[in-house]
């Protein structure tokens, strides 16, 4: 039996990418290599009685137009009222409540200046972010191409643009290169709030605050997000798989076939044209089209035949600058730990704390890993899930993940080593401490997934979360490689559909729902339809 | 500006190459039968940690010959490089002579800039385009990754591109920096640069006799102190002193800060101005040594004296290093070990030294103008000795051959040029401090707020280095000749 479609892999992106085919007419099959459909959002058991989704934890922004599209509108997500809190000295912490007012209260404790910016600033990011949205809702725009099709989105991205009126254009225009610690050194003075926010210009990517493109990657992570609410994505109420869990039930009903274990070895080709998958074992299924929802370089250079794409090609997809950094360290906890000083716990903890205290000690933190080195001292995010969903551990007791960065996958010394792992477990366990002593009593059991287990467990290329990070030289038409970002490959009827294409990582089935339209229209245009 | 520090030795105090004087500038001042003679600097040795060397050469066989002995893959990979870099250089050169538009404007002379900005675009074709957006975007450590694998040879091409930054090479935005200074050119051939005789303050003497041919009046020693306004109008400037200057046109040649919070009062201008004015970012990083010698110093890796000594010596060992040295600079401290450019002008221009001595001139990297505690005249030794005792390593008969030093700190560089923050570039050459937004967004034009006061300075597009490029347009848009 022939597909129209196959689909490798069930994450967010690759359901949603099967489910929009399938609405449309199409047969199509999703191949999941692991037990069951989640992708990152999947909880799995990491201590006995103990389960985490330490990928999962937020929600990333799911763009409501795939919501509307798939029927996902009864899905409740839940925001923190304080979506992050930093330490701002002994026994003293930032909190940051989302609500706007409140954070100008929340601020003004430690700098009446930045609480009189506040409301201005906050809703300037949140404009900037809007403009973002927008521009992730849409195919990134083609400069070579002068079609139509290809031209009125554009205008309306134009249209977008003057609406942010002259100074917001400006804003625009100046803040994507900059640094996201010159961009906050302009506005604001408090070093524990220019932390809250820096710290997002550098999650996921190698570079420190002070690098270019790092205020983007700061807007990036806060699309989809109600001004003033820094940080403020939130999570699933039902779950960390709630959403992928709706969308492969969206998929089933639309006619969708979900094969879980079938692990895809190969793509198969003949005459310059994808053919179908080859699944480990040998079975071949054969497919009109197939899209992958795997990173592009495990896709292209790990999963085609190199016969099917030319040297140039494959040298850019080698080029794709991966580089995991992070590692997530995971607790399991006898009791929650204390940490004193910190208001409304209950709250607070529900949402991160950033345990860097300022946009240096973050910068330094990232010293270590551009010469190939685990920072000593890492920039630490705490998040407990198991207050988010009680049933992820015992009665009373608690799964604690951390995020810890900077954990190159490269290290200048070699392959990661079981010391290394232990190092960094201790470093991170010490960094907790430091805000909430009496932690490392609390701790039943502690597993480090450094970026190589990242990698293994996840199929991530360098443990990258991002499938290729989300810096100005890797979005847009430069995701996933320039030429190639309207997720056709030079392979005829391979496509892609992972965080690895645009709009990129955190963008719950953004990248799926425009690959599979891209897939459509592909196919109108080739009958002859209207494009 | 060319002083004699120590008797007899002549220096460029400051600048010390030339390389983007824009060629229609050259013509159309007729430069060269003012004076301007520009003497090829012929080489750059980058001595190695391991005692050997990296060469390049006026030949470029040559040049070939010696990356190969270093890696066969990068000698190859050069030759491409040197080619898309001359290609890019050529897509950015218009831009180079055209005034920004306005992109949030919709006057009919911005539409049209914006079109011919656009269409210059779409004119590369999709392959050059994202070339040159990776090269906007990226670091020059990432780029040059791309291309090469031997890492002095990234060390030394990604120096050109962290040259007047705050950055390291390894941050975003330094690609660019590279680009530009890749368009040094010299009767058509890219990335040529050079020395002029008598020294780089003779390049303004030039210029100078040029524009007195044409009948321009030059008055020296005559400090302004503000630019007069009256009713929204510059009418003439206030020296030091008191003595007013009318005329119906100011153009200052400034840096922004200097031209638009000094010079007029920042209440004569919009707040949206004085803010961005405000933002703008100088950091100046670099610093200067020149020496006055009494031997050539003798490099461990290419012993003897020979012709190296006519060109550049980098001290750029690899990309580490030059991480390293910005590192440092970042918290606060200047570079123990920094990146160093380093050429001996009295090589080819022998009027700079007494026979058988030398001038050597540094050029250094970090040196940030808010040093921890401040520059006092303790830590302007320090950080000439941090330089000296880092030349040593490679050339040890260096500490005997001193006769005179000089160390300029940025902080120096701004009280003796008035250069903002001692940055070379009257503004960094960032991402977002290029084209309409240098140094303002609105106010790229060359014209402020003020009727009848212009800005003509290295703070404005395109800026930097010893282009000229600045004032040729901002004087053409004075005489309404847009381009």
């Amino acid at each position: 039996m022939t597909y129209d479609a196959i689909v490798i892999g069930g994450g967010v992106n690759g359901l949603v990418a099967a489910a929009t085919l399938a609405r449309a007419g199409s047969r199509v099959l999703v191949v999941e290599r692991s037990d069951s459909t989640g992708g990152l959002a999947n909880v799995a058991e990491f201590a006995p009685g103990f389960r985490v989704a330490p990928l999962g934890l937020d929600a990333g922004w799911l763009p409501p137009p795939v919501a509307r599209e798939l029927g996902l509108g009864a899905l409740e997500r839940t925001l923190p009222a304080v979506p992050v809190a930093v330490p701002a000295g002994d026994r003293e912490w930032l909190a940051l409540p989302a609500d706007i007012p409140k954070g100008v209260e929340a601020i003004r404790r430690y700098s009446p200046a930045d609480a009189a910016q506040w409301p201005a600033f906050a809703t300037r990011i949140g404009n900037l972010t809007a403009f973002l949205e927008s521009l992730y809702l849409l195919p990134p725009p083609d400069i070579d191409s002068s079609a139509l099709h290809d031209l009125f989105p554009l205008l309306g991205i134009a249209r977008k643009l003057r609406g942010l009126g002259r100074a917001g254009m400006i804003e625009l225009l100046r803040v994507m290169p900059m640094s996201v610690q010159e961009y906050l050194d302009d506005s604001l003075e408090c070093e524990p709030l220019k932390a809250a926010i820096g710290a997002a210009g550098t999650a996921e990517i190698r570079q420190g605050p002070r690098s270019g493109g790092t205020a983007f990657v700061m807007l990036h992570h806060h699309v989809g997000v109600s001004a003033g609410a820094i940080r403020g994505r939130g999570y699933w109420k039902a779950g960390p798989g709630a959403l992928t869990d709706a969308v492969a039930d969206a998929a089933r009903q639309a006619g969708v076939t979900i094969r879980c274990r079938a692990e895809v070895t190969g793509i198969s080709a003949a005459a310059d044209r994808a053919t179908g998958v080859i699944l480990a074992g040998g079975e071949t299924i054969t497919a009109r089209t197939v899209l992958s929802s795997a990173d592009p370089a495990s896709t292209l250079l790990g999963m085609v035949d190199p016969v099917w794409l030319d040297p140039e090609f494959l040298l850019a997809v080698r080029n794709i600058k991966f580089r995991g950094s992070s590692a997530r360290v995971l607790y399991a906890l006898d009791t929650l730990p204390e940490f004193p000083g910190l208001p409304d716990p209950a709250d607070v903890l529900r949402g991160v704390l950033s345990l860097s205290p300022s946009l240096d000690q973050i910068e330094r933190a990232a010293d270590a890993a551009k010469y190939g080195r685990i920072s000593e001292d890492p920039h630490i995010e705490v998040q407990i899930p198991s207050l988010r969903w009680p049933g992820l551990a015992p009665d009373g007791k608690h799964v604690l993940v951390a995020t810890a960065q900077w954990a190159p996958y490269r290290l200048a010394t070699g392959a990661w080593t079981a010391e290394h792992r232990e190092d960094l477990g201790r470093a991170v366990t010490a960094g907790i401490e430091r805000i909430a002593p009496g932690f490392s009593r609390t701790v039943r059991e502690r597993v480090v997934g450094a970026p190589p287990d990242l990698e293994a467990t996840f199929g991530l290329t360098e443990g990258a979360t991002t499938q290729g990070e989300m810096t100005l030289d890797q979005i847009l038409f430069m995701r996933p490689v320039p030429g190639a970002s309207r997720y056709e490959t030079p392979l005829e009827g391979l496509y892609l559909c992972g965080a690895g294409t645009h709009p990129g990582s955190r963008i719950a089935g953004g990248p799926g729902w425009l690959a599979a339209r891209q897939v459509l229209r592909n196919r109108r245009e080739r009958r002859g339809g209207t494009p | 500006m060319t002083e004699e520090i120590v008797p007899g030795f002549k220096f460029s105090v400051f600048s010390y190459v030339v390389s983007l004087l824009r060629p229609e500038i050259i013509r159309d001042l007729e430069l060269p039968r003012h004076g301007l003679q520009i003497l090829p600097l012929e080489s750059t040795v980058v001595p190695l940690d391991n005692g050997d060397y990296l060469g390049s050469w006026a030949d470029p066989d040559q040049t070939r010959r010696e990356l190969a002995r270093h890696s066969p893959r990068d000698a190859e990979a050069a030759t491409l490089f040197g080619r898309l870099m001359h290609h890019m250089a050529m897509a950015v050169r218009p831009i180079l002579s055209m005034v920004p538009p306005d992109p949030t404007s919709l006057a009919p002379s911005d539409l049209r800039g914006m079109l011919k900005f656009a269409g210059h675009f779409r004119s590369l074709g999709a392959e050059r385009f994202h070339a040159l957006y990776k090269l906007m975007t990226m670091s020059s450590a990432d780029y040059l990754d791309e291309w090469f694998e031997f890492d002095p040879l990234k060390a030394t091409k990604s120096a050109s591109g962290i040259i007047g930054t705050f950055l390291g090479p390894r941050s975003p935005g330094t690609a660019y920096v590279l680009l530009h200074h890749y368009m040094g050119e010299i009767d058509g051939a890219f990335r040529a640069w050079g020395f002029q005789k008598g020294g780089t303050g003779a390049i303004s003497e030039t210029i100078a006799r040029a524009a007195r041919a044409h009948g321009a009046e030059i008055r020296t020693g005559a400090a302004v102190d503000r630019v007069l306004v009256r009713n929204g109008r510059a009418t003439g400037v206030v020296l030091e002193g008191g003595e007013e200057i009318p005329a119906a046109i100011v153009v200052s040649g400034l840096d922004p800060r200097r031209t638009f919070l000094e010079l007029v009062e920042p209440a004569q201008l919009p707040a949206d101005v004085v803010e961005g004015i405000r933002r703008f970012k100088f950091r100046g990083s670099s610093g200067k040594v020149n020496l006055a010698l009494s031997e050539l110093p003798n490099f461990t890796c290419l012993p003897g004296i020979g012709p190296q000594h006519r060109g550049a010596f980098s001290i750029s060992p690899s990309l580490d290093y030059l991480e390293r040295a910005y590192d440092d600079a970042k918290y606060g401290e200047f570079s123990r070990n920094p990146y160093m450019d380093i050429v001996i002008p009295s090589m080819i221009d022998p009027g700079m030294a007494p026979p058988g001595k030398h001038v050597m001139s540094i050029f250094v990297q970090y040196a940030p103008y808010n040093l921890t505690g401040g520059w006092t005249d303790a830590r302007r030794e320090a950080f000439g000795d941090a330089v000296v005792n880092t030349l040593s390593r490679y050339a040890p008969n260096i500490k005997g051959a001193i006769l005179g030093r000089q160390v300029l700190t940025p902080s120096d560089i701004e009280r003796t040029t008035g250069l903002t923050e001692g940055n070379i570039f009257a503004g960094e050459l960032a991402l977002h401090q290029l084209f309409f937004l240098r140094p303002v967004a609105g106010w790229a034009d060359y014209r402020t707020p003020i009727e009848g006061y212009w800005q003509c300075g290295a703070g404005t597009h395109p800026g930097g280095g010893i282009m000229g490029a600045s004032g040729r347009l901002a004087a053409l848009e004075i005489l309404g000749r847009r381009g």
